[in-house]
């Protein structure tokens, strides 16, 4: 008789089935793209410039709709869901962007209370905890300075502490060691496996920082002529593996 | 420590000062054309009343005793309220802008005139006073200024609907106004929206921020504007009673409750203008986005 374990009746945390995406009358970004992120996986994407990364990414945090095909998230597809179902998924999702997309005119602090706010929960709810996520990024001190007064790194942590103020069930980063030295992207990486690990999260992150995913041993998705292929690794949750995959960095 | 939550959305920028300055002014004009209407409806009921009751008997060869005697008997005629025979001294001052000062010849054959007011609710009583006349056995004519009062009427008809139709272009412009000016608020916001957006809030909730801050900006740009409004008629008011021997047939501006009322409604209506007008920008915008 079968043995039944626990993750068979997991949920994919992403399920991607057939997905192309273009732009009006362009040529396809995407074509035809499977993937499955299971839920507390680990997984990088990669590709050149241009290859499609953060448009796939879009489709992933429900900024886009694909052209064809069906997005699910945690066992949802999206395609027909209605609105305000579709912004309940958001909330299970965390996303650090690129460019950080910080608010200009909120505090360090106010930035990260912003998923908060949108879910309706009072400051009285939510100070200690965004307070604490601050501290624990290294802007325990910088809580009330603007996004403009910070470096390129404390505004890169702002934003991952906004992404994960929530606990969120999908973490999702482009390109998030970009704009900082090798030692914060190290310090960066260690952060999200923490997420990983400590809370489950599924994490995936885009970047072109081929030394960074080699000293991280999780499954590597390329991107390229929009196309998908996994490079490397299982897609099993890293948070049951034994081994620290972030073992091999500085 | 108890701190203010800041609004997601940012303070108000120089565009947003610059609809301030627009809502403001239309709902000045539309306070100031409310107003102007409202007076032009008084005004019309007043003459048109003043005309309608008033008649005019002009006596062919008659001296003042035959009038008097007229006057009289049309005093008894049923709707009359009063009837008064025209002094000499009362139709030389009429006549004094075409024959000056010295009067009439004596020989001059001048017609009597009768002033003739009738109760409000007397049907046809000018033909009943031409008859009564005509069986005593005077010749007499009686004027009802139907044709002036026409004018009148007409006159004010056109008036009235000129304001009201300026009421509503102004309406209509200061919504279209906020409506335009919502939308590109939005459009350099729309950072602000995707981040909302992606983070997980309904369309209600970014309609809401949205209509928050339009509507105390319509409320407070209307307060101006009604304010403005409601100095400058004060001060026509007071200009007007300073000459008011020569006002002659200008409306009569008054700032009575229905006036305060006017200019007490004009901002709330401009706010809600704004805020409905946001609210219908911003969701028919996020319905664009997945």
């Amino acid at each position: 008789m079968t043995q039944l374990r626990p993750d068979m009746f997991e949920e994919a945390a992403v399920r991607l089935d057939g997905v192309s995406l273009r732009y009006d009358s362009s040529e396809e970004i995407l074509s035809g793209i499977d993937l499955v992120l299971k839920p507390g996986s680990f997984s990088f994407l990669t590709g050149a410039s241009g290859a499609g990364k953060s448009s796939l990414l879009k489709l992933l945090y429900l900024a886009q709709p694909p052209s064809r095909g069906e997005v699910s998230l945690f066992g949802r597809p999206t395609s027909r869901l209605p609105r305000d179902q579709l912004s309940a998924l958001r909330r299970r999702v965390g996303v650090v962007f690129q460019e950080f997309r910080l608010l200009g005119h909120l505090t360090a602090y106010e930035n990260v209370a912003l998923p908060l706010r949108v879910m309706g929960r009072k400051e009285t709810q939510y100070r200690r905890d965004v307070e604490e996520l601050l501290s624990w990024v290294g802007l325990g001190e910088r809580l009330h300075k603007r996004p403009e007064t910070l470096s390129g790194g404390e505004q890169q942590r702002v934003a991952i502490a906004r992404a994960v103020v929530t606990q969120p069930n999908l973490l999702i980063a482009d390109e998030p060691t970009g704009n900082v030295d090798p030692d914060m992207a190290a310090r960066l990486m260690r952060l999200f496996f923490e997420l990983n690990k400590r809370l489950g999260t599924t994490v995936i992150i885009a970047t072109h920082d081929l030394g960074l995913i080699r000293q991280i041993d999780a499954p590597v998705f390329r991107l390229a002529d929009g196309l998908l292929v996994q490079e490397s690794g299982a897609t099993t949750p890293t948070a049951r593996r034994r081994t620290d995959p972030l073992k091999a960095m500085p | 420590m108890k701190t203010r939550e800041s609004s997601l959305l940012p303070l108000e920028d120089a565009r947003e000062a610059a609809l301030f300055f627009v809502v403001g002014a239309l709902c000045f004009l539309a306070a100031l054309a409310a107003l102007s209407a409202k007076s032009t409806y008084g005004a019309a009921r007043a003459w048109t009343a003043e005309v309608e009751g008033e008649f005019t008997v002009s006596l062919s060869g008659a001296d003042a005793a035959a009038a008097d005697a007229a006057a009289r008997l049309l005093a008894q005629v049923d709707g009359v309220k009063e009837a008064r025979a025209f002094s000499d001294g009362e139709i030389n001052a009429l006549l004094e802008p075409n024959f000056g000062r010295s009067g009439l010849p004596a020989d001059l054959p001048v017609p009597r005139l009768i002033a003739v007011t009738g109760e409000a609710d007397a049907d046809d009583l000018g033909a009943r006073l031409s008859t009564a006349l005509h069986e005593a056995g005077y010749d007499a004519a009686v004027d009802a200024h139907a044709e002036w009062a026409g004018d009148v009427r007409n006159m004010l008809s056109v008036s009235r609907i000129a304001a009201l139709s300026i009421v509503a272009l102004l309406s209509a412009t200061a919504i279209a106004v906020i409506a335009f000016a919502t939308h590109a608020a939005l459009l350099a916001r729309r950072d602000i929206v995707d981040v909302l957006h992606i983070a997980g809030a309904k369309d209600r909730f970014i309609a809401s921020l949205f209509e928050r801050r339009f509507w105390l900006l319509g409320l407070r740009a209307g307060t101006v504007g009604a304010l403005v409004a409601l100095a400058s008629v004060a001060i026509l008011i007071a200009l007007s009673r300073s000459g008011a021997e020569r006002t002659g047939l200008l409306p009569q501006l008054s700032l009575d409750f229905p006036d305060l009322a006017v200019l007490v409604v004009t901002p709330v209506i401009a706010g809600l203008a704004a805020r409905i007008a946001a609210g219908i920008t911003v969701m028919r915008s996020l319905r664009t986005v997945m």
